[in-house]
């Protein structure tokens, strides 16, 4: 997992330039799918890939490109307008400012940084929704995040393929 | 974007010494950028606080263009479950010929009797002139559980929108019992929240007992029976109904929400009828009562005390009845009391 981070920032040209707001977009839509099963068990598949794209990607995911895939999000989810917009940006601000700070990545000190990150993510959307009126239950928002963390390996493995398979190509 | 070696980072200053200047700029516009765009998006959720309707529209739009997409994921996850129910069905078929039989012929007994309370009621309610409200289905189409995408919240997408009649708030009932309302409209489709949902709060009353309650949603497949304890004699019980009790209007009185299975936990566990995560196809309803629409209208005046004539009062059975009523009943059981007896007799046999 150690080629997780590029030194070198490839922007890739044309249609690639959309590939991890693609991927983000299209877990969003996973995240809605009707699977039959008791529990919400769900992880947050996107804000783990927003994280994810912010640190190997950064100039993929802008702000305002995560703004905008978190007021995507708001209305997919039927939430208010500004949970997600304003949870999404934050976290790629978050991961910047981490970025310029530390150098070098092994995967259990970037699973520990998104372990804290998707946690304080989570806490604090669920204090706008409260902010909002509409206050969900803490017990089921930690269980989520808990479930998210566990899933960032698997995560980070899909996007640093996807890098090497489709940004990466020919640079 | 048009130099040839690109800057790493916007927010990795003094890397090439000749950028930098340029560098610096970049990521200071590029900061306030973010910042306006965080403002932005923290100036929607004031707006929503102020205005919890703002963006519905949008929200039913998403659910529109959710709904294809669920309706062919379904398909295998339809075709597996039917699969399923077909060979367990066939394996039990003896089995469940002799428990169907002996169960509907113990129903046909109580039918029979329910027919005669049936009429009863109906006469009963003829005597007072009691306006009862109709319930009216609206549009009926198949909702597919989401999953809870958001921790706690649990709603649903239905194959029925604006343009089926449906409407914010309406009341959605699944075969088993209630399954929740809608909350936001789409053309086609619509977005309802279900019974479990986190903040759903029904109210319901306990079929045996007639407690009212709510039943709370906690995000999780169970419900909790909020209530004030009425009585030291008697508690609740596993296997105790929860009927809608149609208090605050929107939900009809009497529709299925769930059944006790905890009653030793505080509150009270509660199993949704309607299984929340295959809930197939539904109905949505009008709301039960009409929000009233208010007009002026002059304050009722205190009616005299009138005189209760000494033998009009001895055949009454309650001596404390409200002398405004009495004329009324008087003038309208002459009428009724002769075709009482006439009125049982076809139901009996």
């Amino acid at each position: 997992m150690s080629n997780l981070h590029f030194d070198d920032d490839i922007t890739g040209d044309g249609l690639r330039r959309f590939v991890p707001a693609g991927t983000i977009l299209l877990s969003l839509v996973v995240m809605m799918l009707p699977i039959p099963l008791a529990w919400a068990v769900m992880p947050h598949l996107a804000l783990l890939f927003i994280i994810i794209w912010a640190s190997i990607q950064p100039r993929l995911i802008p702000a305002w490109a995560a703004f905008l895939l978190g007021l995507f999000a708001d209305f997919l989810f039927g939430l208010p307008m500004g949970v997600w917009a304003v949870v999404f940006p934050m976290a790629v601000i978050v991961v910047r400012l981490a970025e310029t700070r530390v150098e070098g990545h092994s995967l259990v000190i970037d699973w520990a940084f998104a372990a804290v990150l998707l946690l304080l993510a989570q806490l604090l959307a669920w204090q706008l929704l409260d902010f909002v009126g509409r206050t969900p239950a803490i017990v089921p928002t930690l269980a989520q995040a808990a479930i998210t963390i566990l899933a960032y390996p698997l995560a980070a493995s899909i996007a640093a393929r996807i890098q090497r398979r489709l940004i990466d190509v020919g640079a | 974007m048009a130099l040839k070696p690109p800057p790493p980072s916007r927010f990795r200053p003094g890397r090439r010494s000749s950028f930098a200047r340029r560098d610096s700029n970049l990521a200071l516009l590029g900061a306030l950028f973010a910042g306006v765009v965080l403002a932005f998006a923290l100036l929607l959720l004031v707006v929503q606080r102020i205005n919890p309707e703002a963006g519905s529209r949008m929200r039913g739009a998403t659910a529109d263009a959710l709904s294809p997409i669920i309706a062919v994921l379904r398909a295998p996850v339809d075709a597996g479950r039917r699969v399923g129910d077909t060979i367990r069905d066939h394996m039990q078929v003896v089995d469940r010929n002799r428990e169907l039989e002996a169960s509907l012929k113990a129903a046909t007994a109580r039918a029979g009797k329910a027919d005669v309370l049936a009429a009863e009621v109906q006469r009963l309610e003829a005597l007072i002139s009691l306006k009862r409200p109709e319930r009216r289905v609206v549009a009926s189409g198949v909702a597919a559980a989401n999953f809870s995408a958001v921790a706690g919240q649990r709603d649903a997408i239905l194959s029925a929108g604006l343009s089926d009649g449906v409407r914010p708030r309406m009341p959605v009932i699944a075969a088993g019992g209630l399954a929740g309302r809608v909350t936001d409209v789409g053309a086609g489709a619509s977005r309802m929240m279900l019974l479990t949902d986190g903040s759903s709060r029904i109210p319901v009353k306990v079929l045996r007992t007639g407690w009212t309650g709510l039943a709370v949603g906690t995000g999780g497949t169970l419900l909790e029976f909020q209530y004030d304890i009425a009585s030291g004699s008697d508690s609740i019980r596993v296997g105790d109904r929860l009927v809608t009790s149609g208090d605050g209007g929107l939900f009809p009185p009497g529709v299925p929400v769930a059944v006790i299975i905890d009653a030793e936990a505080s509150p009270p566990r509660a199993r949704p009828l309607a299984n929340p995560t295959g809930l197939g196809p539904v109905m949505v309803e009008a709301p039960w009562l009409a929000p009233p629409a208010f007009v002026p209208a002059a304050p009722a005046v205190a009616e005299a005390d009138r005189p209760v004539a000494p033998a009009a009062a001895a055949p009454g059975t309650a001596p404390g009845t409200p002398s405004g009523a009495a004329p009324a009943q008087g003038a309208a059981s002459p009428a009724t009391t002769p075709a009482r007896p006439q009125a049982p007799a076809p139901t009996r046999p």
